[in-house]
């Protein structure tokens, strides 16, 4: 679903500024579809994996194999962070075609970094929605609430500079919000300043949520192991 | 007068059972720390952007404009809706029924209309207290009537795709985001409908939302009631043509379905 709306959302943004006549601010508008696929994809397949399992039918079983099951969940999430990241060509081919403007790759180098980053620290978040919307029987409910919240906080459109300075300090544990000012640093023509933590930001947040969100599982699992109620909710 | 009687009690259950199906899925609690939260974010997200581009103009635009899409937006549930009474199994025997089953499925989620109204003015009002939209008095008091107008509008649309999904039930998802996020971009949303291309307007005018929230801006900015009277109007009957092809679609699926035995399957 969300690589169905990046092209929607594309246009949508590069018409806002190219109506405001900021063409100076494409970049921030190529950008903000990719980081909102990857935060959606996230919420809605990731997050939904473990729940499906249990639809399915599948989940215990899946218990029972000798395999890890952290370790299967988490590649599983992978797979999805990756084909995420078809929303960039996507945004790229809408923003070349509908608006004649493309991304300028000024430091290749830190946007590639940054990316990888941000698909892991995507991957960690993820896993702690898995845990969460398996215990709960209204999953959508919380995933149709984690969407613009975290846009704004995660500063995926207009950089947390501009928000109320008492909503920066929860900006900050928010990955998207490092991700996002990195990667428009990595499109601007000025160097990118202290790459190497603002990376090791975003990866240690990733690793916070991965922590998390592991824990949370086994807790999870466990629980509903006690209960028996590994194929119901 | 008997047939209205019918019609009528036929419609109240399933506005009883859309209000039951609603309850399901929020809790006062869960609609506002939840769902209320989520809806200002979204209505605060686009009109920051207008504070990036350093322009209050564009700020207070951005922020109507997705205010009204919550009211459009909310309303298309019921293309989802539509599927579940297949996945209840209760299809073949809506499709058997004397009954209209259009009417069934509208009043299904008259639930999330109201919801749809009650969200887009609780945002219009929140957004408008922070990012400082002056708001006419006394004339911003028929804005929630334009918010109804708005929501029943795009329901008719809703009703029309959710006809078209019922097709292909594992669209329902994907027809409903197109269609926000077409409105979202073509609607007068964003940016005006004059932005874009000539042959693009044919589509922004098919859209209930178009009109309604040209009126809803007239009303803001002190348009003639006349002006905005006609917009309304123009929605309306945008609306009652997306009906008109909503019992169509509904009485071509019952028809195909009781011929071909798929009622129940996709």
């Amino acid at each position: 679903m969300p690589l169905i709306t990046v092209p929607m959302f594309t246009i949508v943004f590069l018409a806002i500024v190219r109506q405001a006549g900021r063409g100076d601010l494409a970049q921030y508008a190529l950008l903000a579809p990719v980081l909102i696929a990857l935060w959606q994809l996230s919420l809605f397949c990731s997050g939904e994996i473990l729940a499906e399992e249990r639809w399915a039918g599948t989940l215990e079983p899946t218990l029972a194999a000798p395999a890890s099951f952290p370790a299967l969940v988490m590649a599983r999430i992978l797979a999805v962070t990756a084909v995420a990241l078809v929303s960039v060509p996507e945004v790229l081919l809408a923003g070349r075609l509908l608006f004649g403007v493309s991304l300028h790759l000024r430091h290749p180098l830190a946007l590639v970094l940054t990316m990888l980053a941000t698909g892991f620290a995507v991957a960690g978040t993820a896993l702690i929605m898995a845990a969460v919307f398996v215990l709960t029987r209204s999953a959508r409910t919380f995933q149709n609430s984690l969407s613009y919240p975290l846009y704004v906080l995660g500063g995926v459109f207009v950089p947390v500079a501009f928000l109320p300075s008492w909503l920066r300090p929860l900006s900050s544990v928010v990955f998207l919000s490092w991700s996002g000012d990195l990667l428009r640093a990595s499109l601007a023509a000025e160097p990118v300043h202290r790459l190497g933590l603002r990376l090791a930001v975003v990866c240690a947040l990733g690793l916070a949520g991965l922590a998390l969100g592991a824990g949370l599982l086994e807790r999870v699992l466990s629980r509903l192991k006690r209960n028996g109620s590994v194929g119901v909710a | 007068m008997r047939r209205a009687g019918d019609v009528l009690r036929v419609l109240r259950y399933a506005v009883l059972s859309g209000y039951y199906d609603y309850q399901t899925i929020y809790t006062w609690r869960t609609w506002m720390v939840g769902w209320y939260v989520r809806v200002l974010s979204q209505v605060a997200f686009f009109a920051l952007i207008g504070k990036l581009l350093h322009s209050p103009e564009r700020t207070h635009y951005l922020l109507v404009g997705n205010a009204m899409l919550l009211a459009a937006s909310g309303s298309l549930v019921a293309v989802a809706s539509t599927q579940w009474e297949r996945w209840a199994g209760t299809l073949p025997l809506l499709v058997a029924a004397p009954s209209s089953h259009v009417v069934v499925f509208a009043g299904r989620s008259l639930a999330f209309v109201a919801d749809a109204v009650l969200t887009s003015l609780g945002a219009f009002f929140a957004a408008a207290a922070i990012f400082g939209l002056p708001l006419p008095w006394p004339r911003v008091l028929l804005l929630p009537g334009l918010v109804v107008s708005i929501a029943v509008a795009t329901y008719a649309l809703a009703i029309f795709l959710g006809g078209c999904a019922l097709r292909a039930p594992g669209s329902r998802n994907v027809v409903s985001n197109l269609a926000t996020t077409t409105m979202m971009a073509v609607a007068g949303v964003n940016v005006p409908v004059s932005f874009y291309p000539a042959p693009v307007h044919a589509l922004s005018y098919a859209l209930p939302l178009t009109f309604g929230l040209r009126g809803v801006r007239g009303l803001l900015g002190g348009a003639s009631g006349g002006t905005v009277v006609a917009d309304v109007a123009a929605q309306l009957a945008i609306a009652l043509g997306w009906l008109a092809l909503a019992l169509l679609t509904f009485d071509r699926f019952g028809e195909r379905g009781r011929r071909t035995g798929a009622i129940d399957f996709s």
